[in-house]
C-alpha cells in the first residue's frame, strides 16, 4: 500500500474498478457548473479549464486517459471551461494527516500511515461537530482523499461567503485564537477548551520548552500531572489551572497562545479561504499512493480499507 | 408624517438607516447639489464634528430630511476629494457608524427599543430570546460572564438597574447575517457567543454591530460614488468644494500630511492588480497592445501610485518628484510593453512618448513635472469599457463582483489586506 500506481495500474483502475456512481451526488448535481483540472502523467495538475456537460462525458475521459489525479472545482461557475462567471463555492476544511502538527505516529516527514489517517480523521470528525453545532451548518460531507480528509460543506448559508469569512471560521473550527474568557460553557470558548486540551494531551516536555516565558519546571510539574491539568483545561477551571505552582496569569496566556498556534495547524487555511480551489475528485485515484478518494458516509467507523483499490489488494496478494 | 411604529413615525427610519427606502424617497426629491440650502451644506460639513447631543435628530419632517440629505452630500463631497478605501473615507464611515449607534442609544433611553429593533429586523433576522420560539439554553452562569464581559469592555463597574438591561444578552441573531461584518473585520466569528447558528446579542451589541453595518455600507456607498465619477469625468465644483472643506476638518494623520508623504508612502503592490492589469502586465498580442499599455496600463499605474483625489487633473498636483513617474511608474509600463508579441516599441517606436502623454506631460520621452497638465492625465477606464474595448483582458475574478473600475479594485484589496493584520509596513 502506499505506493505509486503505475500507468498500467491507473489504466486497469480506470477500465475495470472506476464507477461513475461513486462520485458523490453533491457534485454530480452541480457537474456541468464545475471546472475539471487534471495531473494526466504525474507532472502536476496542469490540464485545467475543462467542464464536462453530462457524467458521460467525463466517464469517456477518466477511462481514455486514465489520469494520474483528477479534481473538481469547489467553486460553480457560470462558465467553468474559462473559469468566468464564479456563483457560490463550498466551504472546504483540508486535514492532511502528513501536514498535522501532532501525530501519534513516528512517520517521517511527508509521509503517511495508517495511524496518522486515523489522527486525521479524528480532527475532521471534531471540525464536522462544531460546523454543525456552533453553527449549525448542514449537508457536511466527508472525503478520504489519499492523504487525510476533506471536510466539504454544501450548505447555501455559507457557500456565498468570501475569503475574510471563511478564514474566520477555519480559525473559529481549529481554535486557532485565544479567546477572551475562556471559562463559558458553551460557544467559541468550549470549542477552544477542547482543542487546546486535545493538543495539550498529545504534547511532550520537549515540545513544551519552546513556549517563551513557561519554566522548566512549571512544565514538569504540568508533565507530572498531566491529567489533572488536562481536565482543567478541558473544564476552563482557572483556579485548577493556577494551583500549578509557578503558573501566572502571564505564565497561562502564553501557553494558551502556543496552544493556538498549534491548533491552527490542524487545518489548511490556504485551501479554506480560496474560493478557485481544485480537490480531489472522489472516487478517483491518488496515483501517488495507489489510493481511492472516496466519499465517506460513516465517518466514525471509516476503515481504510474501503478505499484500497483492487488492484492493490491483487499487488498485495500476489507478495 | 405617515403611519408610525410606537412613539416614532415611520420616517424617522431614515435617520437609523440613510440606505432605507424611506432616506432614498427623501434623496429623490431633494433639489440639485448647486441648488441645496446652504443650511443643509453646513451640515453635511459639520457632521464629522458633530458631539453626541448634535447626533439627535429631532422629529419633525424637515429635521430628517436635513439629516439624509446633509449624509449624501457628505459621502459625495468625501468621493469627489479621495478616493475609495482611503483614510478619510474610513474616518467618514466610522463617524457615521458612532452618529448612527448614538442614535439608538438614545432612542432606548427614550423608551424606543422596539423601534430600534424593528429597524435592525428590516437589516438582520434579529429574535428576542425572552419568549421567542428559539430552544436555546444559555447557561445562567454563562450569561453573566457575557454580561460582565460587555460591562467590563464598556469600563462600567457599578451594576445599576437603568444600565444593566443593555448589557444583558437578550438576542439573538444568525452569524450569517453578520457577514458582512466578519468580511470588512468590524468583529470577529471567535468573539461570538455562538449556539446552534445564533449570535447571542446584549443591547449593547445590537447597537454595534447595526451601526458597523451601516458604516460599511457608507464606505461602499462612497466607492460607487466615486467609479461614477472617474466615469464622468471631474466632480461638480460645489461637491470638490464641500469635499475640500470636510477633508480640512477630519484629523491629520501620515495619509492627509503633506503631498509628497503621501504619494512616497504608497508603493505599488502588484499582487493586489486585478486579473486584467496582471494580464496587460504579462504583454498581449498584437491588435491588444495599444490599449492594454498606453491606455489601461499607464493609467491605472499612474493612478494606483499617486492615488490622486478626484479634483487632481494633474499629475504635478500631487507629485513633486519625477522619479515617482520616471523610476517607478514607467519602467513596469515599458517592460510590459516589451513583453508583447511583438514588442511595442520595435514597431510603433512612437508610442513611448505616447505613454507619457497620457500621463499628461505632452508627447515626450523625458517628462518633468513641469510638463505636467501639456496634455490630459487619463483615468482608468471601468470595467464596462475594457470589456467593450480588449475583453481579451477581462478575466473576471470573484472580488471584481464587488467593483466597477480596475482601480478600485487595488484600492480595496489594500484595503482588506490592512484589516486583516497582514498589511507590509509602508
Amino acid at each position: 500500500m502506499m505506493r505509486e500506481a503505475t500507468p498500467e495500474e491507473r489504466r486497469i483502475f480506470y477500465k475495470e474498478e472506476w464507477n461513475k456512481r461513486e462520485i458523490p451526488d453533491f457534485i454530480l448535481h452541480s457537474l456541468s457548473l464545475r471546472e475539471f483540472g487534471f495531473d494526466l502523467d504525474g507532472t502536476g495538475p496542469s490540464h485545467r479549464y475543462n467542464q464536462f456537460i453530462t457524467v458521460e462525458q467525463l466517464e469517456n475521459f477518466m477511462r481514455n486517459r486514465a489520469p494520474y489525479s483528477a479534481f473538481a472545482s469547489v467553486a460553480l461557475y457560470e462558465r467553468p471551461s474559462a473559469r468566468e462567471g464564479w456563483l457560490k463555492s463550498e466551504l472546504v476544511l483540508d486535514i492532511d494527516a502528513k501536514d498535522l502538527p501532532i501525530r501519534s505516529c513516528s512517520c517521517p516527514p511527508g509521509k503517511v500511515c495508517e495511524r496518522c489517517i486515523d489522527d486525521a480523521r479524528k480532527v475532521a470528525m471534531e471540525f464536522a461537530e462544531t460546523l454543525s453545532g456552533d453553527l449549525d451548518l448542514h449537508n457536511i460531507h466527508f472525503v478520504y482523499s489519499g492523504r487525510g480528509f476533506h471536510v466539504r460543506v454544501t450548505d447555501e448559508s455559507v457557500m456565498g461567503l468570501e475569503q475574510n469569512e471563511r478564514g474566520q471560521i477555519v480559525e473559529y473550527v481549529t481554535g486557532g485564537v485565544v479567546p477572551t474568557d475562556i471559562t463559558m460553557a458553551l460557544g467559541y470558548s468550549k470549542v477552544f477548551r477542547e482543542r487546546a486540551a486535545r493538543t495539550f494531551n498529545a504534547l511532550n516536555e520537549e515540545r513544551l520548552l519552546g513556549i517563551r516565558g513557561l519554566r522548566k519546571t512549571v512544565i514538569q510539574r504540568l508533565m507530572c500531572e498531566k491529567e489533572r491539568a488536562l481536565k482543567a483545561i478541558r473544564d476552563g477551571k482557572l483556579d485548577e489551572i493556577f494551583s500549578f505552582e509557578g503558573m501566572s496569569q502571564k505564565t497561562f496566556c502564553s501557553l494558551l497562545g502556543f496552544l493556538a498556534r498549534i491548533n491552527s495547524g490542524f487545518a489548511d487555511g490556504k485551501v479554506t479561504i480560496d474560493t478557485k480551489r481544485i480537490l480531489r475528485l472522489p472516487s478517483s485515484l491518488h496515483s501517488g499512493v495507489s489510493m481511492k478518494c472516496t466519499l465517506v458516509r460513516d465517518i466514525e467507523h471509516f476503515k481504510l480499507e474501503s478505499a484500497v483499490p483492487k488492484f492493490v489488494r491483487e499487488r498485495n496478494d500476489e507478495k | 408624517m405617515g403611519a408610525g411604529l410606537g412613539l416614532f413615525p415611520l420616517e424617522y427610519l431614515a435617520v437609523l438607516d440613510p440606505f432605507s427606502d424611506e432616506a432614498k424617497s427623501l434623496v429623490k426629491s431633494s433639489p440639485p447639489v448647486d441648488a441645496m440650502p446652504l443650511e443643509i451644506i453646513d451640515q453635511a460639513i459639520n457632521r464629522v464634528k458633530w458631539s453626541t447631543r448634535e447626533m439627535v435628530v429631532p422629529q419633525n419632517s424637515k429635521a430628517i430630511r436635513d439629516d439624509v440629505l446633509s449624509f449624501y452630500l457628505m459621502c459625495q463631497g468625501v468621493a469627489s476629494v479621495s478616493y475609495p478605501y482611503s483614510r478619510e473615507v474610513r474616518l467618514i464611515s466610522d463617524m457615521t457608524r458612532d452618529t448612527i449607534r448614538y442614535r439608538m442609544y438614545d432612542l432606548f433611553k427614550r423608551g424606543g427599543e422596539d423601534f430600534c429593533v424593528r429597524t435592525v429586523q428590516r437589516s438582520i433576522k434579529l429574535v428576542k430570546l425572552d419568549g421567542s420560539d428559539l430552544d436555546i439554553k444559555i447557561p445562567t452562569e454563562d450569561i453573566r460572564k457575557l454580561r460582565d464581559q460587555e460591562m467590563e469592555k464598556d469600563g462600567v463597574d457599578i451594576v445599576d438597574d437603568h444600565v444593566l438591561p443593555q448589557y444583558m444578552p437578550r438576542y439573538a441573531v444568525r452569524w450569517v447575517d453578520l457577514s458582512p461584518l466578519l468580511r470588512h473585520r468590524r468583529t470577529e466569528l471567535t468573539k461570538l457567543y455562538l449556539v446552534q447558528g445564533w449570535a447571542m446579542l446584549t443591547l449593547r451589541d445590537l447597537w454595534d454591530f447595526y451601526a458597523n453595518l451601516i458604516g460599511v455600507k457608507t464606505e461602499d456607498y462612497i466607492q460607487s460614488v466615486y467609479e461614477r465619477m472617474l466615469d464622468s469625468g471631474s466632480p461638480p465644483k460645489s461637491l470638490v468644494e464641500i469635499g475640500k472643506r470636510i477633508s480640512a476638518l477630519l484629523p491629520k494623520g501620515p495619509e492627509l500630511g503633506e503631498k509628497f508623504i503621501r504619494v512616497s508612502s504608497r508603493r505599488l503592490r502588484p499582487e493586489f492588480f486585478p486579473p486584467c492589469i496582471s494580464k496587460a502586465l504579462n504583454g498581449v498580442g498584437a491588435g491588444l497592445r495599444n490599449y492594454a499599455i498606453t491606455m489601461l496600463l499607464t493609467s491605472f499605474l499612474t493612478y494606483a501610485r499617486i492615488a490622486p483625489p478626484s479634483t487632481a487633473t494633474r499629475i504635478g498636483d500631487v507629485v513633486d518628484d519625477i522619479s515617482v513617474v520616471r523610476d517607478e511608474i514607467a519602467p513596469l509600463i515599458f517592460e510590459a510593453a516589451e513583453r508583447c508579441n511583438p514588442p511595442l516599441f520595435r514597431d510603433q517606436p512612437q508610442e513611448k512618448a505616447s505613454i507619457f502623454y497620457h500621463m499628461g506631460f505632452g508627447m515626450t520621452i523625458e517628462p518633468k513635472i513641469s510638463d505636467s497638465g501639456k496634455s490630459k492625465w487619463y483615468r482608468p477606464p471601468n470595467c464596462t469599457k475594457i470589456q467593450m474595448s480588449a475583453p481579451q483582458l477581462c478575466n473576471p475574478d470573484e472580488f471584481c463582483r464587488k467593483i466597477k473600475n480596475p482601480l478600485t479594485y487595488y484600492f480595496r484589496k489594500i484595503s482588506e489586506h490592512a484589516k486583516t493584520g497582514k498589511g507590509e509596513k509602508t
